[in-house]
């Protein structure tokens, strides 16, 4: 985790508790990276040859990897580290709350109904935003949302533990901290407690995607007889990949409203026998797309009423892929064109 | 980091920059005198013999440590001159055109008309001294070795040959070995073969152990491989093998900082690939029926150097993903012709489809694998189950791009219930499961393959893996994780003494997250 505040404890006791918790990111897993040893073709028996080569999958991945001097395999490593937040992007963590009582303690501890709760505090507002936890306690099912509450925790045995998963979408750049609470009952032989303590995380979500628009009027074609013309206009942006990651454009859409019809005339269109090549944006990147945007004349021939002088078309959705697919998107705010 | 060297004299590049214009001998001529100078007034194109001195400090430059020419009319020439003389390359040996961009290196693979015409010459005796200084080979320090490989248990014994010490996966040690016996007084400075042999066992071993930081600072010391000074001086042939010219490309890359003269190295030797295929191509097709068997030594020739050419191809594209040029090397994956192996275009299309996957175009990544080969009805037998399995990984792998554990699990279990080879979808099963928040099922999982009955597997991602996991459900994990270390190092102990030899028993620090 980028930054981890110092564990506040909720409750007045000192004795150290006997639930731990930690966290893990859980960006996408990594192909595991292998550089094959160059041998010679054939490799030479040792009977023939005075110098011995290492088997060819010593430098592999794993044994039974293709030895095809390619860089990737399919091996999947777990996130080494906590890498960067990127708005548009789902934060994912894993939360583990552990028993760690060790079996055969002079002073048995049982530890049950453990719970963990997190929650969001993102810089626009003050109130924290509660994260859903999966996967679900099965046997809760049935019980009713207040029961839940109550009984929806888990016992645990010494060294077991308790494990949940959070989603979360970051849309705002700046400060979050996910902040987890864990509650348990510690029973001794004397003695029973409720007890609780919370740790607080933070770290910074960045921005990765700049979009930048322009609109210009084109010209209008005659609309068969009728003495209106539908208005066209170019609408032109500029994506740039401002992260520090090489990403794959997934969609650009214009998201047009009532009474405006728009065409893309990016990478969708290819000819024929083309390949469709979605657009790669390496760090500092940037990419142009352009929409044919038009009115359409209502009955009244009459076209889209302009709002505080500005005819609004809609907004632009994009979505991206990252690092092994992890999704990214963002809408912009309207887009429109001023008219006189 | 060592700046390169800036001696003329160690230099194998100015050798091949200039050594075919007039400048070395000029130099040579300066540094000797005006005695030289009309020495050679009267003897043009003849060669020196007799042997000279050996010169302390001595290079690339020194090409002409002249071996004995019994064709030499210069037997004649006075004894006490020829010791002072270091001859000029020029009247030495014929002439060789250096492997230059442009150069025609068909001569170079087959020189037939200098075989016929010089057969009863002999090369030259080289001089690699200039690769067995002590300073260019680092000591290697224990530091990153986890406590439970450094006992001496299971360190070998000091006096073990570096085969045996390869065969056992004693990287380091072997490592160690290489560079004690290029630095002995008892290697001559003249015996490329075993030089160049003990040079790959140095910088292949520093790689498999986790120093190949060290082993791209100390393959710095050979400089330009495609130099001519590294090739025979008759025959034209490389001196070094082919091997060892790979695998300088990427560590020389590294070592200056400049992955780009990585991905140039390959193309040097890609062209010099393809002009000896060019070469042997034009050989076979002058070949007359009567000798069948040298036709069948260039037909084998040609399938290898084919295969190198290939596989140089895949280097780059591994050198342009190294670099985090992903997209380049998504463009030039496009361009590979698959190799003439059977199963060449699969390989190449499931190669395509991890680096769509690395670049997030996850669509594209399930399309790269068709459905049935190029060529239906592949008459090599299995070739539609290995397409069919590598559609499946690919598209596991595309569920767990798509953030949907759950679809790529059940394939994964798929693969393990059908039986063989299974420690790769057994680590990626467990990965699924720690996303989907089943974290105990995914430790059994990874722990079940160090005890595995068809063979243990210690590989870097698994322990990794283990050790995040470890990480995950304990405060004390550090004692998790030296335990594992104990038992990855008894598993590596007892497949040493079986004779089984595994992927090594080399682990540093960051395979158990120490």
């Amino acid at each position: 985790m980028a930054h981890q505040r110092g564990a506040a404890a909720v409750d007045a006791v000192k004795e150290p508790h006997s639930v731990s918790l930690k966290v893990l990111r859980l960006s996408r897993p990594s192909l595991s990276i292998q550089h094959p040893l160059p041998l010679p073709t054939p490799i030479p028996s040792p009977s023939d040859s005075p110098t011995v080569f290492p088997s060819p999958s010593a430098s592999l991945a794993y044994p039974g990897a293709q030895n095809d001097a390619f860089i990737l395999s399919p091996l999947l490593t777990l996130p080494p580290a906590f890498g960067s937040a990127y708005v548009g992007e789902t934060f994912s963590c894993t939360l583990c709350a552990n028993n760690e009582m060790l079996p055969g303690a002079n002073m048995p501890k049982n530890i049950s109904n453990v719970r963990i709760e997190a929650e969001m505090k993102i810089p626009s507002s003050a109130v924290p935003v509660p994260l859903g936890l999966s996967p679900n306690t099965p046997e809760s099912k049935t019980d009713t949302e207040e029961d839940q509450k109550h009984h929806d925790g888990v016992d645990l045995e010494p060294g077991r533990s308790l494990q949940k998963v959070v989603n979360f979408d970051l849309k705002e750049e700046g400060s979050h901290v996910l902040a987890v609470t864990v509650t348990y009952t510690e029973t001794t032989p004397t003695s029973g407690k409720v007890r609780t303590f919370r740790k607080l995380y933070q770290f910074v979500c960045k921005g990765c995607m700049v979009v930048r628009t322009k609109t210009g009027v084109l010209p209008s074609s005659p609309n068969d007889g009728s003495k209106n013309t539908s208005r066209k206009w170019a609408l032109e942006a500029q994506l740039e990949n401002c992260g520090e990651e090489t990403i794959t454009l997934d969609t650009v859409a214009l998201e047009t409203r009532e009474g405006i019809r728009s065409q893309g005339v990016n990478w969708e269109i290819v000819a024929e026998g083309e390949e469709m090549e979605r657009p790669v944006l390496m760090p500092g990147d940037v990419q142009q797309v352009c929409f044919l945007v038009e009115e359409l004349l209502g009955p009244d021939g009459q076209g889209a009423e302009p709002v505080d002088g500005k005819v609004v078309f809609g907004i632009l959705s994009i979505g991206w892929r990252g690092t092994m697919g992890n999704r990214g998107f963002l809408s912009t705010g309207s887009l429109g064109a001023r008219v006189k | 980091m060592d700046p390169p060297t800036k001696e003329p004299k160690t230099t194998p590049q100015r050798h091949s920059r200039h050594g075919s214009s007039g400048r070395v001998d000029e130099i040579s001529l300066a540094i000797f005198g005006n005695h030289a100078r009309e020495m050679f007034k009267g003897t043009i194109l003849t060669s020196f013999v007799a042997p000279i001195p050996r010169r302390p400090t001595r290079g690339p430059l020194d090409i002409s440590d002249p071996a004995a020419n019994p064709l030499s009319p210069t037997n004649l020439l006075h004894q006490s001159s020829s010791q002072i003389l270091s001859p000029p390359t020029r009247y030495h040996t014929p002439r060789l055109p250096s492997p230059t961009p442009g150069s025609n290196l068909s001569t170079l693979s087959s020189v037939p008309s200098f075989k016929t015409a010089h057969s009863t010459l002999q090369s030259t005796q080289k001089d690699f001294s200039y690769l067995l200084r002590p300073e260019i080979y680092h000591p290697l320090a224990l530091i990153d070795v986890p406590p439970p490989f450094r006992s001496p248990s299971v360190q070998p014994d000091p006096s073990t040959p570096i085969p045996e010490l390869i065969s056992a996966g004693h990287w380091r040690s072997a490592a160690i070995r290489a560079a004690q016996q290029l630095t002995a007084p008892t290697l001559s400075p003249s015996d490329h073969t075993a030089i160049f042999a003990l040079i790959y066992t140095r910088l292949s071993c520093l790689t498999l152990c986790n120093q190949t930081p060290l082993a791209a600072q100390e393959v710095k010391c050979l400089e330009d491989l495609n130099s001519s000074y590294y090739r025979d001086d008759i025959s034209g042939l490389p001196l070094v093998p082919w091997h060892l010219r790979v695998l300088a490309v990427r560590l020389q890359g590294m070592g200056y900082a400049d992955a780009r003269r990585g991905v140039m190295g390959y193309y040097d030797l890609a062209r010099e690939a393809r002009l000896t295929l060019t070469s042997l191509k034009k050989r076979l097709s002058e070949h007359n029926a009567k000798e069948l068997e040298t036709k069948g030594a260039i037909e084998n020739e040609i399938i290898i150097w084919k295969e190198r050419l290939h596989d140089l191809g895949i280097r780059v594209a591994s050198a342009l993903v190294e670099m985090e040029d992903l997209e380049g090397a998504a463009r030039f994956l496009k361009t590979l012709r698959p190799s003439t192996s059977s199963d060449g275009a699969l390989r190449l299309e499931a190669q395509k489809a991890l680096l769509y996957l690395c670049l997030g175009d996850v669509d594209a990544a399930r399309l790269c694998i068709s459905p049935s080969g190029p060529t239906p009805g592949d008459p090599a037998t299995g070739n539609e189950e290995e397409r069919k399995k590598e559609q499946n990984i690919i598209l596991a792998l595309s569920h767990i791009a798509d953030g949907n554990y759950d679809a790529s699990a059940a394939i994964w279990e798929e693969f393990i219930s059908s039986g063989a080879e299974t420690a790769v979808y057994k680590q990626n099963l467990a990965v699924c499961h720690l996303y989907l928040g089943r974290m105990d099922d995914a430790r059994t999982t990874l722990e079940s393959l160090l005890t595995t009955p068809e063979g243990p597997n210690t590989f870097h991602a698994l322990t990794f893996n283990l050790s995040t996991i470890y990480e995950l459900c304990t405060e004390r994990s550090r004692a998790l994780k030296i335990g594992l270390a104990e038992k990855v190092a008894g598993i590596l102990s007892k497949e040493r003494t079986s004779g089984i030899s595994g992927q090594g028993s080399e682990k540093v620090n960051g395979d158990f997250k120490l």
